[in-house]
């Protein structure tokens, strides 16, 4: 019998048969399922299903996280909506306008653990790989049906197993790593398949710089992206889910790879990496497009707005001023990392020096609010996606960039390399 | 027809996205690569696209979008795997088929036989597309995966 991969393993314990491999189409059962306000799109699909009661109640996790709090009157419905469902429901655990971005909250909550699989109805549910889960997004349609019966169909994904050797220098982040992988796959270069990321850079990196590249593995097209724990996820576990049972899962040594690749940051140092104009897939040296003008500067959303990422900006701006011709506005990613970053004096720098904090949500990311570009306005941005017209005018342009790249940026008011200032 | 990379942004857009009927909301389909086409598109339509359509968000108003327009049926090189899923499950036919980018001009007549799996260009040329897993062509003709689970149940 041939070794099995991390997706393998995961999607495999989930079903009857255990034992599944790459292309078999199976069906299998779901640890969790978390839901935002793509919830207003599932209750009708729930009712035409003629589902009275969901699952199960416990294993749900609702979050109105996109327009927090409610931006115009339609997201307001939309939370009332899911408000009404989580009492219907008996929902336990339901976070409102006032926690945070789901994939930053799920975690905080003690609601992942290694070897979970786990479903969203956000593409960017790939997060929790960085725990050791296989989870993925899926849309209204497979999220109700989820609800209604705790499975769904899966076709076991091919890997693509990645090994990063060497380290990651100082002010060079997770974020300039992910892009430079995600440049070399292209769009699509995992699409339908899983990318497995292993290798020492990735043993030693904090939980949420796993999170960051876990995240943005679906640029790829990826269905999952996984890694082993490390000790920052056994810390995380002790402290969050000390009382719940889990073990970790490896890949066996002879599992098959539909490629492999190692990527040396020794022999090859990695640098700030910028994603320019439509495609986070556009990953540059920094050089190449240093000096470019911005009119904003953002930090936050589920890749990059976490307590490191706010810390390491606070540390660049640290006594200086974001400079006049720009505007630097930062979202925390959930309440929580906006509450360490207040008690560690971060916030306090950040707007001493000229920044904008927010409340925690999706915000500018997907154009929702706070922080929407105008026509032609050009933005840098520690978030995940730089498609056309994504944070707010069709003309307007986003790069995306680590938050310390961010960061210099704010200082200068153009795309500013964080090593130089 | 659509180039490579046809994300769900450049689809529907997110700012759309709390419009809660969907008849309203496809009005803004393509909106930005070609403002014209919710205006001009006809029911059984085809939309034709390179590698990669759908990508992006998990967004289902995406293919729910083209659904409402009436579209017969995407034919693309490749599709986004949360895009993929989601036609099926919303009952909006999907077809890949190789190089179709380069077989076909605007405005030519498409004819497709499902069954067959083949894409027959003004009434002449003939291509064949990936033949559908089992799963999908129940989902097809179910009319989706709400009504194959409600005939299973």
């Amino acid at each position: 019998m041939l070794g099995k991969t991390l997706a393998e393993k995961i999607l495999g314990s989930h079903t009857e048969q255990k034992d599944v491999a790459a292309g078999d189409i199976v069906v299998a059962k779901v640890d969790f399922l978390m839901v935002n306000e793509a919830l207003t799109r599932i209750i009708p699909i729930l009712e035409d299903m003629g589902v009275e009661k969901v699952w199960d109640p416990e294993r749900i996790l609702v979050v109105n996280d996109h327009w927090a709090p409610a931006a115009d009157t339609r997201s307001a419905e939309m939370h009332i909506k899911s408000r009404r469902f989580v009492k219907d429901h008996g929902i336990t655990h339901f976070c409102d306008v006032n926690c945070g971005i789901a994939h930053q909250v799920l975690p905080e909550m003690g609601l992942v653990k290694p070897g979970d699989l786990i479903v969203g109805s956000d593409s960017h549910t790939t997060t929790y790989g960085a725990f050791n889960a296989f989870s993925t997004g899926f849309a209204s349609t497979d999220s109700a049906l989820i609800a209604a019966t705790g499975e769904n169909w899966f076709r076991v994904p091919q890997s693509i197993r990645i090994d990063v050797q060497g380290q990651i220098p100082d002010m060079v982040m997770s974020k300039d790593l992910i892009l430079r992988i995600i440049e070399n796959l292209g769009s699509d270069g995992a699409n339908y398949q899983s990318i497995e990321i292993h290798g020492p850079v990735i043993d030693a990196m904090s939980v949420g710089s796993r999170m960051t590249m876990c995240n943005m593995g679906v640029e790829a097209g990826a269905k999952c992206t996984l890694m082993t724990v490390n000790e920052t996820v056994r810390n995380w576990m002790k402290t969050r889910a000390s009382d719940v049972r889990w073990a970790p899962v490896e890949p066996d040594q002879d599992a098959e790879y539909v490629d492999q690749i190692t990527l040396d940051l020794k022999k090859d140092p990695l640098e700030p990496m910028v994603a320019t104009p439509h495609s986070p897939n556009n990953g540059r040296p920094i050089s190449e497009v240093e000096g470019t003008p911005i009119d904003q500067a953002f930090i936050g959303s589920c890749t990059n707005g976490r307590l490191e990422d706010l810390a390491i900006a606070a540390k660049i701006v640290d006594g200086k001023k974001v400079n006049r011709d720009t505007r630097f506005i930062i979202t925390p990613a959930s309440t929580e990392v906006y509450m360490e970053a207040v008690k560690t004096g971060v916030v306090e720098t950040l707007i001493k020096a000229g920044a904008v904090v927010t409340n925690s949500t999706c915000g500018a990311c997907i154009g929702g609010g706070l922080g929407v570009l105008g026509p032609n306005e050009v933005c840098v941005s520690s978030t995940n996606r730089n498609f056309r017209g994504r944070m707010g005018h069709p003309d307007s342009l986003v790069y995306l960039a680590s938050p310390a790249t961010v960061a210099a940026s704010a200082l200068t008011a153009t795309i500013s390399d964080p090593r130089s200032v | 027809m659509f180039d490579d990379d046809i994300n769900t942004d450049l689809i529907i857009q997110g700012r759309h996205l709390t419009m809660l009927d969907y008849s309203e909301m496809a009005k803004h389909t393509f909106e930005i690569l070609r403002p014209e086409f919710a205006k001009e598109v006809k029911p059984d339509d085809i939309v034709i696209a390179g590698r990669n359509f759908g990508g992006g968000s998990s967004r289902e108003e995406a293919p729910a979008v083209l659904k409402t327009l009436g579209i017969g049926c995407v034919v693309a090189e490749s599709f986004a795997r949360i895009f993929y899923r989601n036609g099926f499950n919303i009952g909006l036919p999907l077809m890949v088929v190789p190089d179709i980018s380069s077989d076909i001009e605007d405005g030519q007549l498409v004819t497709i036989d499902f069954t067959e799996g083949t894409l027959t260009i003004d009434h002449s040329r003939v291509l064949s597309g990936e033949p559908l897993p089992a799963l999908m062509q129940e989902m097809l003709e179910a009319g989706g995966a709400v009504q194959m689970y409600l005939k299973r149940k």
